[in-house]
């Protein structure tokens, strides 16, 4: 269901929905077989998944192209791949399994496995950092924080993890790039330049604004149809989407995900191990993450950083790979009284799966 | 425990989310949705067509070209620093413009306004480019129209060109409701007739996309162009003047030199020409800094129109003015001898006549045929200075012609009161100040102080062959407004009439017919050139530059024809020309013999 809003919305914004409705169908069959596949299983996989997530960043660095301004990109059999999209998900599966190893299903974590997380995270993370992709880090980050909050981390050690943040965050305007820099600049005053980095900002802002209640009416809409919104089909597609269907609209669309976000949790509650307690949770933080930080830059209380919102936004990597996050999740609701029951069908299981 | 606190956090994120959602949509929405109307209307100006000059038989001597400009919206390029750095170098390849010179001017325009970007491009450059303009966003090709002139060196001194308002200009036409950067008329009939031909420009509001492209017109007021202009000229016998005055320079070896022909009857300019010309297309097209100080410093001075705004001394060719006076005076009659002596002695100065020897007694009308210097100081001497200042003005010596373009110079009637004030010393009884018989005899012969234009020229022949009325000469056949309508059209305009009677007029009109018949040497060219000697003319060979023997001098012809019913009246000046028996004469023959042969074909 949130798929077909996606394709609306991304039709109306005049990109490719052609090719996105392939990459609903792909995404529904990696939803399917990750359903069906046992979860538990890739567990054992983990390492190897870690070792192919750092190999594909690597490549990336190496013989990625470029689009605006950035090296994300690798080329596939011809199909363009955004690893860092991919790169979500598979952090999601490493940490699961590196913080279930022990099997204690209560009880504090100890420093040992905090310091080995980190440092997990960081080679991926650094890599991502540096092509340069924003948006992915700050969802790396915030999966870490959540994760280690879920899998067990005392308050100090995570008070220890904010607090690094707090020391970090000043130097690092001095390591992103100049114009993620103006980026955080015009974020705290869009006026200072309306027309050069503040017009992202101010676009997505009037045409969120003039939704009104109810919307313009899909395919209606000033602002999105005319192109005055950048980047409509991808980061700033919610601003499309508010300027159609107004505040109505988009209370349905934040309910939907809340919903979606509900069914996660209590996936990560009903869960029979730990492994599948943590992916649960990792999704969760993941979905959470992307669409606070994307509806919140569309709306003007976050810095824009490039994050697709869920489900919703044009692209191949981030679709596949989200329908591919909630299949396995789906593979853990299934399997919480080894249930193996054969897959009925696609449509049922989304329905199930998305409420 | 810690996924309830997960799904607070949850809870409370995304309903913080919706509650500043429903502020911005619903608070703010009203404000928001206007600045988005605000983003896409654009109210742009329609430029009215400029009206098209023609000759007086309809065909066009200027049409508005397209031309094709690269434009670019600031707020249209891409957002991203690599890609917008990129784009800008791309524009430079294209334009041939430095990439900081773009960015600059980019900067200090309205962020929504086009901006124009290197020079105007031809219609291969702007299709190139128009290819490439769906990767290069915010770069719009933008079509005007542009002046471009039929046979420039031709007309340049007639049509002229037009150019972007000045900031005086900006000024004194504000009120009629001009724009900045707007194209006005500068010389010629563009500027002489610029309200009538300038137009009413319309407005479209329009809603533009934020790559500057036009979706939908919402309202529109479409421009009225401006009116049709149809000149007085002949295309054909404008050329004619143009070739064979310019054949005549070359021939001998001169450089300058002008000619205006008349209808003495209905006071048209039927050709109107000062060479060196220049490609007024070169302003139009947006003139380069070398071309333009070439023009400057040409010591020809192709930009002065010598056939309104060139003063010079006209010789013998205001021998007819002294005769006028005299024979009107009572001084002498058609039948008066009086000697021609080689020279004269006036108060101990010499005045010599053009030849060394005695001419012997003779009546006015040889006198002219002869052009007797030392007979015209005799009549000048008896009428005076300030009486023949007065005949000269009757003839329109001394007025600037109100012709339909600017720039037009009165040329000089000196007399002793005229002397008196201009001669800038305290004491008016001092030498400098006095008027002498000198200077009235040289006077009589068109020197002294005297100066003319060839304008001036043909308006004074043209009332010698109609009977002694100065008419305000026109460039203008008939106006026409854009449905076609004639708006304005030919009447003549009489300014003024010579005080001398038919039969005095005739006396000197005889003069001007004996000078181009037998056993004249004059008679020769109409011969040669089988042009029948029906008319009357008159030339001169004026010195110029101070007093004395040998002075360089300016040769004139003036003429008109048939003698009877005169149809045409022209003047004909060579600049630094020493003989004009020989240099400027010819050129009206040849001139008269084109108009005969073209009023016949024409006519059939």
């Amino acid at each position: 269901m949130l798929a077909a809003l996606g394709l609306m919305t991304v039709f109306s914004a005049h990109a490719e929905w052609g090719r996105q409705v392939l990459w609903v169908v792909l995404g529904a069959c990696a939803y399917a077989a990750a359903a069906s596949f046992d979860y538990r299983r890739l567990r054992s996989l983990a390492l190897g998944l870690y070792a192919g997530m750092i190999l594909i960043l690597l490549a990336v660095h190496l013989v990625g192209h470029t689009a605006l301004g950035a090296r994300r990109w690798l080329s596939v059999a011809g199909f363009p791949l955004e690893p860092s999209e991919l790169s979500k998900l598979l952090l999601v599966i490493v940490l699961a399994a590196y913080l279930s190893r022990g099997e204690r299903p209560s009880g504090l974590m100890s420093w040992r496995s905090f310091g080995g997380a980190l440092l997990l995270v960081a080679p991926p993370a650094c890599l991502i950092l540096t092509q340069p992709d924003l948006g992915t880090t700050i969802v790396f980050v915030g999966v870490l924080f959540g994760m280690l909050f879920l899998a067990g981390a005392s308050a100090w050690q995570l008070f220890s993890l904010v607090f690094a943040g707090g020391v970090a965050l000043p130097v690092l305007p001095y390591l992103l790039h100049g114009y993620q820099r103006r980026r955080l600049e015009v974020f705290l005053d869009p006026t200072l330049d309306p027309l050069g980095a503040g017009y992202n900002l101010m676009q997505a802002r009037i045409a969120v604004g003039s939704g009104g209640l109810f919307g313009q009416g899909w395919l209606h809409g000033l602002q999105g149809q005319l192109g005055f919104v950048p980047e409509r089909a991808t980061d700033f597609v919610f601003a499309i989407f508010a300027e159609q269907f107004g505040l109505f609209g988009s209370l349905v669309l934040l309910a939907i995900f809340g919903t979606l976000l509900v069914r996660l949790l209590r996936t990560a509650a009903i869960s029979s191990d730990r492994f599948g307690h943590l992916l649960a949770g990792g999704v969760f933080v993941m979905v959470l993450v992307q669409v606070v930080e994307n509806v919140g830059m569309n709306i003007g209380v976050l810095p824009i950083a490039g994050i697709p919102l869920p489900l919703i936004s044009y692209g191949g990597s981030a679709t596949i790979s989200m329908l591919a996050a909630l299949g396995i999740v789906q593979s853990v609701a299934m399997r919480r009284r080894t249930v193996d029951e054969p897959v009925a069908e696609l449509g049922t299981i989304t329905r199930r799966a998305q409420a | 425990m810690r996924l309830v606190a997960a799904a607070a956090v949850a809870v409370l994120v995304i309903g913080g989310l919706a509650i500043k959602l429903a502020y911005l949509q619903v608070t703010d929405g009203a404000k928001l949705a206007g600045m988005a109307r605000d983003n896409t209307l654009h109210r742009i100006v329609l430029e009215a067509d400029r009206g098209i000059i023609y000759d007086r038989h309809g065909t066009p001597l200027v049409a508005n070209s397209p031309i094709w400009n690269l434009e670019v919206m600031r707020a249209g390029l891409p957002f991203e620093a690599r890609a917008r750095t990129a784009e800008l170098a791309e524009l430079a390849r294209l334009t041939g413009e430095p990439e900081e010179k773009i960015a600059a001017t980019l900067v200090a325009a309205d962020a929504y306004a086009g901006v124009r970007i290197g020079p105007d491009l031809s219609q291969v450059q702007q299709l190139a480019i128009n290819e490439r303009l769906p990767d290069l966003p915010g770069v719009l090709i933008v079509q005007r129209a542009v002046r471009t002139y039929v046979d420039p060196l031709v007309f340049s001194h007639v049509v002229g060109y037009v150019g972007p308002l000045n900031d005086a200009e900006l000024k004194r036409l504000r009120p009629l409701g001009y724009q900045p950067g707007e194209v006005v008329g500068k010389v010629g009939i563009e500027a002489g007739l610029e309200t009538s031909l300038r137009g009413q420009d319309g407005w479209a509001e329009v809603e533009v996309d934020a790559r500057g492209q036009i979706v939908r017109t919402v309202d529109r007021q479409a421009p009225v162009p401006g009116n049709s202009v149809y000149l007085s000229l002949d295309l054909d016998l404008q050329r004619a003047t143009s070739q064979t005055l310019a054949a005549g320079l070359v021939r001998d070896r001169k450089t300058a030199g002008a000619s205006v022909v008349v209808d003495p009857r209905t006071r048209e300019v039927l050709a109107l020409v000062s060479i060196p010309g220049y490609d007024t297309n070169l302003f139009t097209h947006g003139i380069s800094k070398a071309d333009y100080s070439k023009l400057l410093n040409d010591p020809d001075r192709p930009l002065l129109n010598r056939a309104i705004a060139g003063q010079y001394a006209p010789g013998s060719t205001f021998k007819m003015v002294t005769a006028t006076a005299g024979l009107q005076e009572g001084k002498i009659n058609a039948n008066t001898l009086l000697g021609c002596p080689p020279y004269m002695n006036v108060n101990g100065w010499i005045f010599h006549n053009w030849a060394n020897y005695n001419l012997g007694q003779m009546n006015v009308a040889k006198a002219l045929a002869t052009s007797c210097d030392t007979f015209f100081y005799q009549v000048a001497a008896m009428v005076g200075d300030v009486t023949l200042a007065k005949y000269a003005r009757s003839f329109g010596f001394g007025q600037a012609q109100q012709i339909e373009m600017p720039g037009a110079m009165p040329g000089l009637v000196p007399d002793r009161i005229w002397k008196a004030l201009e001669c800038g010393v305290s004491d008016l009884n001092s030498d400098a100040c006095r008027w002498n018989t000198g200077d009235t005899i040289t006077f009589g012969i068109g020197q002294s102080y005297l100066l003319t234009t060839p304008l001036n020229q043909a308006v004074y022949v043209a009332a010698l062959a109609n009977g002694g009325q100065t008419m305000r000469p026109t460039l203008i056949h008939q106006v026409r407004d854009p449905s076609g309508r004639t708006i304005q059209s030919l009447h003549p305009e009489v300014t003024g009439s010579v005080p001398a009677s038919p039969a005095n007029l005739m006396a000197v009109r005889e003069g001007m017919r004996q000078e181009i018949n037998p056993p004249y040497n004059m008679n020769y060219w109409f011969r040669a050139s089988g042009v029948p000697a029906d008319g009357g003319g008159k030339t001169g060979t004026a010195q110029w530059g101070g007093s004395g023997l040998d002075l360089p001098t300016h040769a004139w012809f003036v003429f008109f024809a048939p003698y009877a019913q005169p149809e045409v009246a022209m003047s004909v000046f060579v600049e630094r020309g020493e003989l004009s028996e020989v240099q400027a004469a010819p050129i009206a023959v040849q001139l008269m013999r084109f108009y005969r042969d073209h009023v016949a074909a024409i006519r059939s």
